[in-house]
């Protein structure tokens, strides 16, 4: 497949004094899958559809491969779309909905047959061709607006939340889905999702944007584990944050008596006062140690597979630890002394929060 | 070259051409009209005279000035009646079992499509001089007041255009939240108490549309106040005179009781823009207002007061169904079953009826055309000239038929474009006067088409023209056919810029009604009336029978 890399170049877009999409540089390799994560209003269905052509950028370019497509209007952007709430053609068959672009484009009708037969039975829809869309299920109809978006071969494949209207079952079985099916292709995608989960699991690459811009691009495991600003720790997965201080050389307290050691060159960049962060799920709790670090269980709510503690270190700051539970285990009882302990590299230092 | 293609193909894509296109149109139809008749009626042919002097004549000539009193006092009483009657029968009729719904959902839609002037005259024929109850009346020694004059027009205005405040006020019951009434009774408030104090400010948008409409229509009518106001006269009669005995007679009058015509209508519409805005609470219902069940008593005196405006309503439109199979003296019918009405009319309908249908479709065509490309450029490519065109389809809203009609003449009198006295001029006049309600129902139905669908088809390669045709008309094609039933049926009737613009060979079926009823021929006029009124109900059968359209699509 006629796959492509696509470059965003300092790309801006304003709406009157608003700044939806700020300075954003992302370059997406040939064949990869790249991920917009962010809440709704960060500018990543904006930039989206910039590159879709549905808007133009107010500043800034884009390229496919080395060819800049910023005056090429939308519908000759080869760039296959799928969206949130599927935009079917709702009075166009199955068939009819995925021969829509290969027709727009002229192709003989011979080929267009074959091709769009192809398609069918890649996405195993081969008995609902003659279907009219009201007739099909969420899942189905999500399945052929992908279809159609692929069938055309396009250099860049776009997908606007393509799962959020389907239930969770659905969605969880679209997912795996959709990921094997663009590693077969090899297609380019773009994808744009809100949700962190399916960002992680489908990604060979992810950008989390805030406010218009990205504040960290890198894989999943990247973003996870080594979240570089305290908005992507905060956003990515469940993580607490307490306020620390230096007490020695290279050493930040925080409230509980915990100690943390810093490289040198982190603590000078940081100075005195700064943030230290932490996953629910990394922390363990146990019998308190003398001169350790300690909290009193506050509350244990129980979720099942977890239970999460909620723990007081003292001066009005509460954390939380996630913790897998087996038969018999019982959580410590509120008001309990507890003792808190961290693998080494489990924490990130920030800034202090202003 | 091929560089040089892409180039004009970005710069000058299809919707631009088709936005440039549209302006055009506007400018020639409607902006130059109003415009030239603005200039002329500040224009004299005394160089001397200040460009007031038209408007300083009309206010200080008494036969002049007191038209505008009339029209207003008519207008004005028409439509506190028509909201008073109105607002009533559309709350009984919406939440109350009311006895023979479906009766009344006929009734109201057939006497709001029936024209006014036949009303008018269909009064005179039971209530004239020599009406037939009148008559009846005054031989058992009972002696009715006059019908002619301001009562009459009174009566005739209210009845012929309540439907507008009725159906206004049905579909803003429909758009109140159960939850809201529930509450106000739940706080210990009665139905009464909570009509007035929670229903009715909600209403208020939809009221006032529905007072501006009746106001309008009245206060521009041409063929009532002719029929039955005999002495009365009001302004828009005025007007017509100038252009009864001489095509264009005196065109600097005209256009000054145009423009004062146009300034009071753009006035109300204004006012009542800024009062509904002020009242307007965005209310959606995700559970409407529900009917109530009540005591038998209670449903039996909502029925009859809904089915006695209703019947009277009604009323001239059986009546001339009724009289149109009467043998018939001039004005005067007789008590027997006949056809000659209808053999006479066989002779002489030809060219009205083929001009009338030709005319409507043609204009009909136009505007399902024009409008609904319009109202995808208001949608969908906002920008400086989207607003504009939006704000201008929007004026033309203001602008009574009969000053459309004095506008189009003045313009195309002279060449180098000469259209007065042909088809094209009535045409292009039905076309304008309905764009505006073509440009917003074409709106509203593609505020409900989500714009991703579009999107897709762009994507996948189809430009602007093509996703155009073959996405988004075929899914507004059920909206647009009622869009096109509605606009035959309010095009087929149109009585007052016909008056002003039609010639001899031009003649309309409305224009033959209104010519028979003038010279006394109430037979003929009948047949001819029950033709018009079944070309007119017609789409509408089809619109509620087939498209499933309630009857508040119709204003």
């Amino acid at each position: 497949m006629a796959s492509t890399s696509v470059h965003i170049e300092s790309v801006t877009k304003q709406f009157g004094d608003f700044t939806a999409v700020n300075k954003v540089d992302i370059s997406i390799a040939k064949g990869e899958f790249f991920t917009l994560l962010g809440s709704s209003g960060c500018g990543k269905t904006t930039l989206l559809r910039i590159v879709a052509g549905f808007m133009q950028q107010s500043s800034g370019r884009i390229l496919f491969g080395d060819k800049p497509i910023d005056n090429v209007p939308a519908h000759k952007r080869n760039t296959g779309m799928v969206f949130q709430n599927y935009a079917i053609f709702p009075h166009l068959t199955v068939v009819d909905n995925i021969a829509y672009g290969l027709r727009a484009r002229g192709l003989p009708s011979a080929q267009v047959d074959e091709r769009v037969r192809k398609m069918l039975a890649m996405m195993r829809l081969e008995h609902l061709g003659h279907r009219r869309p009201r007739e099909l299920s969420g899942g189905q109809q999500q399945r052929v607006v992908l279809a159609r978006a692929i069938v055309i071969e396009p250099d860049v494949l776009l997908m606007d939340e393509p799962l959020s209207n389907l239930d969770t079952e659905m969605r969880i079985h679209l997912r795996s889905e959709i990921r094997t099916l663009q590693r077969q292709i090899g297609v380019t995608t773009i994808y744009v999702t809100h949700d962190q989960e399916e960002a992680l699991m489908m990604s060979d690459r992810v950008a989390v944007m805030s406010a218009g811009h990205v504040e960290q691009i890198g894989s999943p495991a990247d973003i996870f584990y080594r979240p570089r600003t305290r908005f992507v720790a905060s956003f990515i997965g469940e993580s607490n944050f307490m306020p620390a201080e230096a007490v020695a050389d290279g050493v930040y307290a925080v409230p509980g008596g915990g100690r943390f050691n810093v490289p040198a060159a982190r603590a000078a960049e940081l100075g005195r006062k700064a943030e230290i962060a932490f996953r629910s799920h990394d922390i363990t709790v146990g019998a308190p140690v003398a001169g350790g670090w300690t909290a009193t269980v506050v509350d244990a709510q129980f979720y099942g597979a977890t239970t999460r503690l909620v723990l007081d270190l003292g001066d009005g700051k509460t954390v939380q630890a996630a913790s897998t539970g087996h038969a018999g285990s019982v959580p410590p009882p509120v008001g309990t002394r507890v003792g808190l302990a961290l693998p080494p590299d489990a924490f990130w230092i920030f800034p202090e929060k202003r | 070259m091929q560089a040089m293609q892409a180039w004009v193909a970005h710069r000058i894509g299809f919707w631009p051409i088709i936005t440039l296109l549209v302006f055009l149109t506007l400018i020639a139809l409607l902006l130059m009209p109003v415009v030239n008749i603005i200039g002329m009626s500040l224009s004299s042919k005394d160089p001397n005279s200040s460009v007031i002097a038209n408007y300083v004549e009309f206010f200080s000539r008494r036969f002049y000035y007191q038209t505008l009193i009339n029209s207003v006092q008519v207008s004005v009483a028409a439509t506190f009646f028509a909201v008073l009657f109105g607002v009533p029968a559309a709350y009984f009729a919406t939440r109350y079992e009311i006895f023979g719904r479906s009766f009344v959902r006929a009734a109201v839609v057939l006497t709001f499509v029936s024209p006014p002037f036949i009303g008018s005259y269909s009064w005179v024929v039971l209530f004239g001089r020599s009406g037939i109850v009148t008559q009846t009346l005054a031989d058992i020694g009972i002696n009715l007041p006059s019908i002619y004059g301001a009562p009459g027009i009174v009566l005739v205005f209210t009845l012929q255009f309540f439907p507008f405040v009725f159906l206004m006020v049905s579909s803003g019951l429909k758009s109140i939240d159960q939850s809201v009434e529930d509450a106000a009774r739940n706080l210990g408030s009665s139905e009464l108490r909570t009509f007035f104090t929670v229903l009715l400010p909600l209403l208020i948008p939809s009221i006032s549309a529905g007072a501006l409409l009746v106001f309008v229509a009245a206060f521009t009518d041409i063929g009532t106040p002719i029929i039955i106001g005999e002495r009365f006269r009001v302004l828009p009669v005025l007007v017509f005179g100038e252009f009864v005995n001489e095509f264009g007679g005196r065109p600097i009058l005209a256009s000054t009781l145009a423009v004062l015509l146009l300034t009071v209508t753009t006035s109300a519409l204004l006012l009542q823009r800024w009062y509904a805005a002020r009242h307007a609470y965005g209310t959606s219902a995700i559970r409407p207002l529900l009917v109530m069940e009540q005591t038998p008593l209670k449903r039996i005196l909502a029925s009859v007061y809904v089915l006695l405006l209703v019947g009277l309503a009604l009323l001239p439109v059986i009546n001339i169904v009724i009289s149109s199979f009467l043998k018939a003296n001039g004005p005067l019918l007789i008590a027997e079953f006949t056809m000659e009405n209808y053999e006479r009319v066989w002779r002489t309908i030809g060219t009205p009826l083929s001009n009338t249908l030709y005319y409507t479709t043609v204009a009909t065509a136009m505007c399902a055309v024009v409008g609904t490309a319009v109202g995808y450029i208001i949608v969908r490519r906002p920008g400086r000239l989207g607003g504009w065109l939006d704000g201008v389809v929007m004026f033309s809203y203001a602008v009574p038929g009969i000053v459309l009609a004095v506008g189009l003449v003045v313009t195309y009198n002279e060449p180098p474009l000469i259209l007065t006295g042909t088809s094209a001029i009535l045409i292009l006049a039905f076309f304008i006067r309905r764009l505006p309600f073509s440009v917003r129902s074409s709106v509203s139905m593609l505020q409900q088409l989500s714009r991703d669908t579009e999107d897709a088809s762009i994507n996948l390669g189809a430009g602007p023209g093509r996703t155009f045709l073959r996405i988004t008309v075929p899914l507004l094609s059920m909206a647009i056919l009622s869009g096109v039933l509605l606009t035959w049926s309010n095009t087929i009737r149109e009585l007052s810029a016909t008056l002003i613009l039609q010639s001899g060979n031009t003649v309309t079926l409305s224009i033959e009604i209104f010519n028979e009823v003038v010279n006394g021929n109430f037979g003929i006029a009948s047949a001819l009336g029950t033709v018009l009124i079944l070309l007119t109900f017609l789409p509408l059968v089809i619109l509620f029978a087939f498209l499933g359209k309630k009857e508040e699509a119709l204003v």
